[in-house]
C-alpha cells in the first residue's frame, strides 16, 4: 500500500516538474513577445534548405531590429515548399534555390510582388574525409561502385546536378551521365539530407552547393571542385507571398536579405552576391 | 438500488442517467468512426475527381508496392520464426534480468521511428558499431533492401513478441503438463498444444506487426535511404511524390489503403476458418 502510494507521489512529482519546465519555457517566450511594445507579429519564411544557416543568422538579426517580432522559418527543398504553398500553407515569404519553382509560384498567382534574385550559388562534389571511393577529380564520380547520394527528383540541387552531367557528356563521352546516375544509391528529400549522407560516411559522394560546405562539417567532409566550364550558377529568387498574413514584415525581410548587411551574412556562408 | 438491481440492469429499467450515458457513448463511437472514415473518403474522392488512377500503375507505384510486399513478407517470416520461441520464453521462463529484457522489448514501440533510424544508422552504417566490420568484409547494408528489412523488423517485432507472449501466458500450464504426462515431447507439446491454443493472439500480433512494418517510414528513410525498387517502399514513395506530383501521392495512398484492407480481410477470414475447424 505505502509503496504504491510513494510511487504515485514520485510519479506526480516528476509530472509536475515537467509541467514546471514547460510552463517556465512558455513564460519566457511570452515575456519576450510582450516586452517589445505595440509592434509584434510572427513572420513565416519558407526557404530552400541550403539557406538554413544564413537565414538562421539573419532571422536573429531581424528579430533584434524589429522588437516583438518572431521569425519562424521552414527549411525544405524548394519543390516541397512550393507544393506546400500551393496547398495553402501559411507563409509570408518564399525563398527558392531555383527560378523554376518561383516561376511556377508567380504563374499560379501566389506571389505579391515580382521576385528578386538575391544570391547565387555553385555546385560542388563532397566526399567523406577518408574518401573511401578515392574521388580526387570530378570525373571520378562516374567510376563503377561509387555510392552517390543525390537529392530527389525536382529538388533544385539535383536538377542542377543533372544539368552539369549533361554538359559533362560532351567532355567525357556520351556514357558519362549514365555511368554517374547508375552510381546513385539514394534520392534524399533535400540537398542537406544528401550532404548528411556524406557527413555520416555512408555515401562516397554527393552533389551539394558551395554554401553547404559549412564550418561544422569541414572536419568530416572534403570538397572536390566541379570544373568551372561545367558548373552552373544557381540563382535564388525571393518574394513576398500574396496570402501573407504579415505583408509589411515580409517586405522588410526581403529588404534585409537584399541589403548590404544581408549580403554580407550570405557571403559569410559561401554564397555569391547576386549582382 | 431498486429491486431490478439484483438481476442486473435490464433495458426497461434504464434510468435517465443511464440513457444519457449510453447515448453519449454511442455518439462517441460515431465520432470515432467518422473521424477515421472522413480522411479515407477524402483520399477516394480526390482520386475519382482528378482521375488519379493512372498513377497507380506508374513504375514508381508498382516498384514501391512490390518492394513493400517483398520486404514485409521477409520481415514477418523472420519475426515469427524468431519471435515465437522468444515470446514463449518471455512468457514462461523465470530468469535473472527478465524485467530488463521485458522492458527492452517495449522500447521500439515507444521510440520515435526516426530515432530508431538514427540508431540503426550508427549501428549498421558503414562506420557503425557493427557495420564497420561488415564493411571490412565488403558487405554494405546501408542503401540496400536488407536495410529496409532491418528497419521493419526493428520497429515491428515488438508488436508480435508482446502479443504472442501474452497469448502464451494465457495457455494453462496444466494443459501442457497433461500432454507431457501422456508421453508427448516438449517440442510437440509446444507445436501441437501451446501454439494452437495461443493461435488467436499470435495472429493478432502478426497482423499488428505487419501493419507497423508496412507503414514504416522514419527509420527506413533515415537508415536505408530512398531509391526506387531498392529501398523506396510505399510510404517513402508517397513522401517523394508529394513533393512533385500530389495526384500520384494520393493514388499511392489509396493503393496502400486497398492493399492493407485486402490483407486484413484475408487474415480475418482465414483465422475464422481455422478456429471453426477446431470446434
Amino acid at each position: 500500500m505505502s509503496s504504491i502510494r510513494s510511487r504515485f507521489l514520485a510519479l506526480a512529482c516528476v509530472f509536475f516538474m515537467l509541467l514546471g519546465v514547460v510552463s517556465c519555457g512558455g513564460g519566457n517566450s511570452n515575456s519576450n513577445g510582450s516586452g517589445g511594445g505595440k509592434q509584434g507579429g510572427t513572420l513565416t519564411i519558407f526557404a530552400a534548405s541550403s539557406l538554413i544557416d544564413a537565414f538562421g543568422e539573419l532571422g536573429k538579426t531581424f528579430e533584434n531590429q524589429n522588437e516583438g517580432v518572431k521569425v519562424k522559418q521552414s527549411f525544405e527543398s524548394s519543390s516541397t515548399l512550393l507544393t506546400q504553398i500551393q496547398q495553402g500553407a501559411p507563409a509570408d515569404v518564399f525563398a527558392s534555390a531555383a527560378m523554376e519553382e518561383m516561376d511556377t509560384a508567380v504563374k499560379d498567382g501566389l506571389v505579391a510582388a515580382s521576385p528578386q534574385v538575391f544570391v547565387r550559388n555553385r555546385e560542388i562534389i563532397m566526399v567523406p574525409n577518408d574518401n573511401p571511393a578515392d574521388i580526387t577529380r570530378f570525373k571520378d564520380v562516374a567510376n563503377p561502385g561509387v555510392k552517390l547520394a543525390l537529392a530527389q527528383k525536382d529538388v533544385p540541387a539535383a536538377d542542377y546536378a543533372l544539368q552539369i552531367l549533361d554538359k559533362a557528356n560532351a567532355k567525357y563521352g556520351d556514357d558519362f551521365e549514365e555511368d554517374v546516375l547508375s552510381n546513385v544509391v539514394s534520392r534524399e528529400a533535400d540537398v542537406r539530407a544528401s550532404v548528411n549522407r556524406v557527413v555520416v560516411g555512408d555515401a562516397d559522394a554527393t552533389f551539394g552547393y558551395a554554401s553547404d560546405y559549412t564550418v561544422d562539417i569541414r572536419d568530416r567532409v572534403k570538397v572536390v571542385p566541379i570544373p568551372p566550364d561545367l558548373n552552373i550558377v544557381a540563382t535564388y529568387p525571393i518574394a513576398a507571398l500574396k496570402d501573407a498574413e504579415e505583408p509589411e514584415l515580409a517586405g522588410k525581410w526581403v529588404e534585409l536579405v537584399t541589403s548590404e548587411e544581408g549580403q554580407r551574412v550570405l557571403k559569410k556562408w559561401n554564397f555569391e552576391p547576386a549582382a | 438500488m431498486k429491486k431490478g438491481s439484483k438481476e442486473g440492469p435490464s433495458p426497461r429499467t434504464l434510468s435517465w442517467g443511464d440513457r444519457l450515458a449510453s447515448g453519449l457513448a454511442t455518439a462517441a463511437l460515431a465520432l470515432v468512426a467518422g473521424f477515421i472514415s472522413l480522411p479515407i473518403l477524402s483520399l477516394v474522392i480526390w482520386t475519382v475527381d482528378r482521375g488519379a488512377w493512372r498513377a497507380m500503375t506508374s513504375p514508381v507505384a508498382v516498384d514501391a508496392l512490390l518492394l513493400s510486399m517483398r520486404t514485409t513478407a521477409i520481415s514477418m517470416f523472420i519475426i515469427v520464426l524468431v519471435g515465437t520461441p522468444a515470446a514463449y520464453v518471455l512468457a514462461r521462463a523465470d530468469f535473472r534480468g527478465k524485467r530488463f529484457v521485458d522492458a527492452l522489448v517495449d522500447i521500439p514501440a515507444v521510440l520515435p521511428p526516426s530515432a530508431a533510424g538514427i540508431a540503426l544508422l550508427l549501428t549498421f552504417g558503414r562506420f557503425g558499431l557493427v557495420g564497420r566490420y561488415f564493411d571490412a568484409f565488403g558487405v554494405t547494408i546501408s542503401f540496400t533492401t536488407v536495410a529496409v528489412v532491418i528497419a521493419e523488423i526493428f520497429v515491428a517485432a515488438h508488436f508480435y513478441v508482446r502479443q504472442a507472449s501474452v497469448g502464451f501466458a494465457g495457455v494453462r500450464r496444466d494443459v501442457e503438463e497433461a500432454a507431457l504426462v501422456d508421453g508427448a515431447g516438449r517440442l510437440s507439446v509446444f507445436t501441437k498444444v501451446t501454439v494452437p491454443l495461443a493461435f488467436p493472439a499470435l495472429v493478432a500480433g502478426a497482423v499488428t506487426a505487419w501493419a507497423r512494418a508496412l507503414g514504416e517510414f522514419g527509420a527506413t528513410i533515415i537508415f536505408a535511404g530512398s531509391f526506387r525498387g531498392i529501398t523506396q517502399t510505399i510510404p517513402l514513395a508517397i513522401f517523394a511524390e508529394f513533393q512533385s506530383d500530389i495526384d500520384a501521392a494520393v493514388a499511392l495512398s489509396v493503393l496502400v489503403l486497398g492493399f492493407a484492407f485486402v490483407v486484413i480481410l484475408a487474415v480475418r477470414y482465414l483465422t475464422r476458418k481455422a478456429t471453426e475447424h477446431e470446434d
